[in-house]
C-alpha cells in the first residue's frame, strides 16, 4: 500500500514537472537581432525547438524600435516565402504571434522557422502552448462574407470587449479565405483602429490581433456594455464567422539553457561597414550585400580589410574557407577579371586594395562577398588618405 | 503690353537659350529647342527659364500624394520655409475622377490645386500611371502580366483602330487631354511625362523586362504607342502648353520615341547615390546632347539612402530639376520619417544654394 502510494505521489510529481515544463512559455530565442530596412535582414530558429512542439503552440516574437511602418514576415528558410500566405507580411505593434498548424511545424522540424521583414528588433521568441491561452467567444454572428471590393463590414458591439484586458489578443475565426483575402479593422467612426490591421492579409481558419496598449482597449471600450458599434470588421474575399477573446493564463519560464543566441550586433564605427558576426556555411548558401553608399568617396587605393574566424565544422566536412568578391549585380568577380577569384582563409585578415575597375564597380552598385568555412566579423575601409 | 513683353522674352530666350557653365564634357553652345513649334508664350517662358538655369542650378519638385494635390510641397515648406519649384501632379486615378464616375473620389476637372499652386508662383508637372482594367476585370493597374490583378492590355492594339483597346487608349488620352487644355486655357504650362521608365529593367540584365503595361510590347510598340499620343494631343487637341519628358532607364535608346517629339530626357532612380547619378547623368547627356536631363524620380531606396543634393552635385551632375516621391504613410500620420527624402535631405538641399526655389522661380519668370 505505501509502495503504491509512493508509485501515484511520483506519477503526480513527475506529471506536474513534466507539465510545468511544457506548459509553459519557455525562451528559444535571446536578441537582440535588429531586422534593418528593406527585407534584408532575419534569422532562422533552430529545428530543434519545434521537435517537440505541438500544432497549435503559439511562437511569439517579441520586439522593440519597431518603426510605424515595420513588418514582420515567418518564412520557410529553404525558398524565404511566406510560411503560410497570411504570414509572409504584417505590420507590428507590440509582440507578434503564430499557431502553428501542421504545415507549419512540418517546416519548423525540418528547417526551422526564419524570421524577417523590416525595421524593427527582435528581443526574445518563445513558444508556448495551446492551452496557455484561453478562448472565450464574444460575438458568434451571423457570418459575414466580405466582398472583394471592400463594400462590406460586420458592426461589432461595444458589449462584445467589455473583458478585454492589455496583453490579450483578439481572434477573428474566419472561413472561405480566397488569394488575396485582407482585414481592414476600422472604429465606430470608421477610423483604422491599428495600421497593422489596415489591409492586413488573412488565411486558414483565423486572424489573431494583439492588443499591445492600452490606446486600444480603451478604444474599444469606449461604447461601453452596450450593442452600440465598438468595431468594424471589413476587408475582402474572407468570410467572418466568430470573434473570440484571448488571454494568456500560462507561466513564464526562466530557464535560458536551450535558448538560441542572435549572432552578436554592435553599432558600426567610422569606416566600418559591417561589425558582427554571420556565418558562411560549407554549403555556399551565405552571401553579404553590401551597398554602394559607403564607398561614395573613396579613391583609388583605399583598402578594403575582411576579418572573420573559421568555422571549426568546415575542416571535417572537407571545406576549404576561402571568400570571393562579387559585383553587386550580376555577381561577375569584382575586378572585371572574366573568372571569379577565390582567396583562401587562413585566419589572417584577407586585404582588398581597389583598383579602377573595382572601385568604379564598388561605387556604382556596392559588391556581394560569399564563400565558405569562416564566419565574418568585420569589413573595413582604410582610407589611403 | 504684358503679352508684348512676354513675347520679346520669349523670342529672346528661344534665340539665346544655351546651356553655361555646364560641367566638362557637355558642350556649351548647344541650343535646345521646345519640338513643338507652336508652344504658347507660358510654355516658351518656361522653356526659357528651364534652358537658363540648366547646368546654374538645379529647380527642386516634388510629386503629389498619389495624385492631385501639393501635399509634398507642404511638407518641403513645413521643414525648409520654402516651397519646391515644381510641382508633379499623377493622373493615376482618371478613372475614379467625379466628372466621368458618379462613385469617384477625386476630381481632375476641378483645377483649384493646379492654379492655387500656378498662381503662387510654382511650375506644374503632370506624369500618368496609366491604369487600365486588370485581368480580374475589378482593379485597375499600370502592371504586365496574366496574374488576376495584373493586365494583359496590348498596347500595340494603337494600331488597330477597331480594337476595343484602341478606344479604351483614345478614351484615356482623351480624358487626360480635356485637363490638360483646361490648364493651357488658364495659361499654364505643363512639364508633361507620360509613359514613363517604359523600358523597365529589359535592358539592364537578362530576364529584366518592362514593369508597365506601355513596355510590354517592346519598344516598336512603345514608341508609336508614344508617337500616337503626341499627335494626339499636339495636333488633334492643339495642345502647346506641354514640354514633352521621355524617361530613360539608361542604354535603352532604341526605346527612345525620337528626337523630335522629346524635349527633355529624364531618368528615374531610386539608387540615388552621387557617384553613380553622376555616371548615368554623363551617359544621357553624352546620348542626347540636344535635350535638357532631368533627374524625374528620385529618393531613398530600398537598398540605400539618396545622397545629399550637395554631395549629387559636387559629383558633377547637373540635372535640369530633380523630383522627389511622395511617402503615403508619413502624409497620413503613420510614419514618423519619410521614406523617400525627409527633413535632413531637404534642408541640405535648400540650403545648398544649389537649386531653385517656388519663390526663384517667381522672381525668374517675371
Amino acid at each position: 500500500m505505501k509502495v503504491k502510494r509512493y508509485i501515484a505521489l511520483s506519477v503526480c510529481i513527475l506529471y506536474s514537472v513534466f507539465c510545468t515544463l511544457y506548459a509553459t512559455e519557455r525562451t528559444i530565442l535571446i536578441g537582440p537581432k535588429t531586422i534593418g530596412k528593406a527585407w534584408k535582414d532575419n534569422i532562422v530558429l533552430e529545428a530543434r525547438h519545434f521537435a517537440d512542439a505541438k500544432v497549435g503552440d503559439v511562437l511569439t516574437v517579441y520586439n522593440d524600435h519597431a518603426k510605424r511602418t515595420a513588418q514582420g514576415a515567418f518564412q520557410n528558410p529553404t525558398n524565404w516565402q511566406g510560411i503560410a500566405p497570411e504570414y509572409a507580411y504584417f505590420g507590428i505593434n507590440g509582440p507578434f504571434r503564430m499557431t502553428l498548424t501542421d504545415d507549419i511545424l512540418a517546416v519548423a522540424r525540418e528547417h526551422g522557422i526564419a524570421i524577417g521583414g523590416h525595421d524593427y528588433r527582435i528581443t526574445q521568441v518563445t513558444l508556448s502552448e495551446a492551452s496557455d491561452y484561453q478562448e472565450t467567444i464574444v460575438w458568434r454572428g451571423p457570418s459575414v462574407m466580405m466582398k472583394n471590393d471592400w463594400s462590406v463590414n460586420a458592426e461589432i458591439p461595444g458589449k462584445a470587449f467589455v473583458h478585454l484586458r492589455e496583453g490579450d489578443a483578439i481572434r477573428f475565426h474566419i472561413s472561405k479565405a480566397q488569394a488575396g483575402a485582407a482585414m481592414k479593422l476600422s472604429d465606430m467612426t470608421w477610423n483604422v483602429l491599428d495600421p497593422s490591421v489596415d489591409g492586413v492579409p488573412v488565411g486558414g481558419d483565423a486572424y489573431t490581433w494583439y492588443i499591445y496598449d492600452q490606446a486600444l482597449q480603451l478604444k474599444l471600450q469606449l461604447a461601453g456594455n452596450t450593442m452600440n458599434t465598438a468595431m468594424r470588421v471589413g476587408g475582402k474575399g474572407y468570410c467572418l464567422d466568430k470573434i473570440g477573446l484571448v488571454q494568456f493564463v500560462g507561466e513564464v519560464s526562466e530557464d535560458y539553457s536551450e535558448a538560441q543566441r542572435a549572432p552578436k550586433e554592435y553599432i558600426l564605427q567610422p569606416g566600418e561597414i559591417f561589425h558582427g558576426e554571420k556565418l558562411f556555411p560549407n554549403d555556399w548558401s551565405g552571401n553579404l550585400r553590401i551597398s554602394a553608399a559607403p564607398f561614395q568617396k573613396c579613391t583609388e587605393n583605399d583598402v578594403l580589410i575582411i576579418s572573420y574566424t573559421l568555422d571549426p565544422t568546415a575542416k571535417a566536412a572537407g571545406v576549404t574557407p576561402q571568400l570571393s568578391l562579387r559585383e553587386g549585380r550580376n555577381w561577375s568577380e569584382i575586378t572585371g577579371a572574366p573568372e571569379p577569384i577565390y582567396y583562401p582563409l587562413d585566419g589572417n585578415d584577407v586585404v582588398y586594395m581597389f583598383d579602377a575597375v573595382a572601385l568604379d564597380q564598388v561605387k556604382t552598385r556596392g559588391f556581394i562577398l560569399t564563400g565558405v568555412g569562416f564566419t565574418l566579423t568585420k569589413i573595413e575601409i582604410l582610407s589611403a588618405q | 503690353m504684358r503679352n508684348t513683353i512676354l513675347l520679346f522674352s520669349m523670342l529672346f530666350l528661344s534665340v539665346s537659350c544655351t546651356a553655361q557653365n555646364t560641367p566638362d564634357p557637355e558642350p556649351t553652345t548647344v541650343p535646345y529647342t521646345l519640338c513643338n513649334p507652336n508652344a504658347t508664350a507660358e510654355t516658351q517662358q518656361l522653356w526659357g527659364v528651364l534652358c537658363a538655369q540648366y547646368g546654374e542650378k538645379s529647380l527642386s519638385g516634388v510629386v503629389a500624394n498619389i495624385d492631385w494635390n501639393t501635399r509634398e510641397a507642404e511638407n518641403v515648406y513645413q521643414w525648409t520655409g520654402q516651397y519646391p519649384a515644381l510641382n508633379v501632379f499623377d493622373f493615376i486615378n482618371i478613372h475614379a475622377s467625379k466628372d466621368v464616375n458618379q462613385q469617384g473620389w477625386l476630381d481632375y476637372s476641378d483645377m483649384t490645386p493646379v492654379t492655387e499652386w500656378y498662381n503662387a508662383g510654382g511650375i506644374v508637372g503632370c506624369m500618368w500611371h496609366w491604369q487600365v482594367p486588370a485581368n480580374n476585370g475589378t482593379n485597375m493597374t499600370c502592371s504586365p502580366g496574366t496574374e488576376p490583378g495584373e493586365t494583359s492590355f496590348d498596347a500595340s492594339k494603337i494600331n488597330d483602330p477597331t480594337s476595343d483597346a484602341y478606344r479604351r487608349m483614345v478614351k484615356d488620352i482623351d480624358q487626360v487631354a480635356g485637363y490638360l487644355k483646361k490648364m493651357q486655357k488658364l495659361g499654364i504650362p505643363v512639364i508633361w511625362r507620360p509613359l514613363h521608365e517604359a523600358a523597365g529593367n529589359s535592358t539592364e540584365f537578362a530576364g529584366g523586362k518592362a514593369w508597365f503595361w506601355w513596355g510590354a510590347q517592346g519598344p516598336e510598340v512603345y514608341k508609336q504607342l508614344w508617337r500616337f499620343m503626341y499627335d494626339r494631343l499636339v495636333n488633334y487637341h492643339k495642345l502647346n502648353n506641354l514640354i514633352w519628358v521621355w524617361t530613360s532607364q539608361i542604354n535603352d535608346d532604341e526605346w527612345y520615341p525620337g528626337a523630335d517629339v522629346v524635349d527633355v530626357v529624364g531618368r528615374d532612380n531610386y539608387y540615388a547615390l552621387q557617384y553613380p547619378l553622376a555616371k548615368e547623368y554623363k551617359t544621357l547627356k553624352t546620348t542626347y546632347p540636344d535635350k535638357l536631363i532631368a533627374l524625374a524620380e528620385c529618393g531613398n531606396g530600398d537598398d540605400v539612402d539618396m545622397s545629399l543634393w550637395s554631395d549629387i552635385w559636387a559629383e558633377g551632375s547637373r540635372w535640369s530639376w530633380f523630383m522627389t516621391w511622395y511617402d503615403y504613410h508619413y502624409n497620413a500620420g503613420t510614419s514618423d520619417e519619410h521614406q523617400f527624402a525627409g527633413e535632413a535631405w531637404w534642408q541640405n538641399a535648400i540650403g545648398s544654394g544649389l537649386v531653385l526655389t517656388r519663390e526663384d522661380v517667381k522672381r525668374l519668370m517675371k
